[in-house]
């Protein structure tokens, strides 16, 4: 009798002994599953980088072309940038006078600089490499809020510049 | 002899997925940095170039063509005016009051003209446009979503006809001023 009940206890450690148990993670993997083919349904290789900002909201649109990948000219409410480097400071949108050439009040000299120095490093880059050519385009983004006026003078320069191809970056309309 | 447990055992295995987890565990971060909620595209907008030769093979070719201009007036009046051969017309679209008392073009009203005219002139792909200075980057591109295609009436998409200038054939398409430029960057 005595040693019927050490069977049973001894059953019962056994028992407690090999219970290693085992996290059920076949639940969990689904999910991730789930997760992963959404992520990779969002996943972006476009060469339009936007970094989020208050001065920068791009405006919505139903055109579906898809962006290239050339030379960057952001016009934000705080500066008009090349390539993400600051060229002309902007306040609230607004250009100062002195930015403004006083002949051309359209021309905007530093920006027509840098947009020059890119063009010639371009062209010099396809004097040397047959694949490369320079086709003049730039892709402009820029602040939905912004007056006409502003961007009207950024492409004036810009085709000065020999950018005359000028493709507004938008934010696709659902 | 194996128990029958043991073969019972042998038919139930248990399917590792812990490696499974680890590799999806290391790409979700790496996608999730990379996730992008807003889809980017682009608009092209070439802007008329002032060549001298040009200007002058193009004067002389559009004595032949038609030439449509819409401008946006800075209280957002829409004006469309079509040199066809010579021949000058005039089309206006009014704004609308929104309901904060602004206004605002009447994109409605000017799809529904623009339709009209597209009627009249299958062939011609190309607006000019001429916005005031005042006028907002995103009302331009709502005037400029309108030129560009037709809109879906009821679910089904409309379609305008025109022939295709080589093989004379006629071609369906969704397409009404695909061709934008913007007249007055060069001082115009």
């Amino acid at each position: 009798m005595a040693l019927g009940r050490r069977r049973g206890m001894g059953r019962y450690i056994d028992k407690r002994i090999s219970s290693t148990f085992k996290i059920q993670i076949t639940s969990m993997v689904d999910m991730f599953v789930i997760l992963l083919v959404f992520l990779l349904k969002s996943y972006s290789t476009s060469p339009v980088q936007i970094t989020p900002s208050d001065q920068l909201t791009l405006p919505a649109s139903t055109s579906t072309k898809d962006p290239v990948d050339v030379l960057k000219l952001v016009v934000s409410k705080t500066g008009i940038f090349v390539d993400e480097k600051k060229i002309v400071e902007l306040k609230d949108g607004v250009l100062a006078v002195g930015d403004v050439d006083v002949n051309d009040t359209q021309f905007i000299r530093a920006l027509y600089t840098e947009l020059d120095e890119q063009a010639k490093k371009t062209r010099m880059i396809a004097s040397q490499n047959t694949e490369l050519e320079f086709d003049g385009k730039v892709v402009m983004q820029a602040e939905r809020s912004l007056p006409y006026d502003v961007l009207r003078k950024v492409m004036y320069t810009s085709m000065m510049a020999g950018y005359s191809d000028v493709k507004i970056a938008v934010m696709l309309k659902e | 002899m194996r128990s029958l447990k043991t073969r019972l055992d042998d038919s139930t295995f248990d399917l590792n997925l812990a490696p499974m987890l680890d590799i999806i565990v290391a790409i979700i971060p790496m996608l999730l940095l990379s996730v992008v909620f807003v889809e980017i595209t682009v608009i092209d907008t070439p802007i008329p170039q002032a060549v001298e030769k040009a200007v002058a093979a193009a004067n002389e070719k559009n004595k032949e063509l038609v030439q449509m201009r819409l401008s946006v007036a800075p209280d957002k009046t829409v004006n469309i005016n079509i040199l066809d051969r010579g021949a000058s017309k005039d089309y206006q679209v009014a704004p609308i009051k929104s309901a904060a008392g602004s206004a605002e073009a009447d994109l409605d009203g000017l799809h529904e003209r623009i339709m009209a005219i597209k009627k009249d002139y299958p062939d011609v792909f190309r607006m000019e446009l001429n916005p005031s200075d005042a006028i907002p980057l995103s009302e331009i591109i709502g005037v400029m979503d309108t030129l560009r295609t037709t809109r879906a009436k009821n679910g089904q998409s409309v379609k305008v006809t025109f022939t295709d200038a080589t093989t004379g054939k006629p071609i369906e398409t969704n397409l009404l001023f695909p061709d934008i430029v913007f007249g007055n960057v060069a001082g115009g």
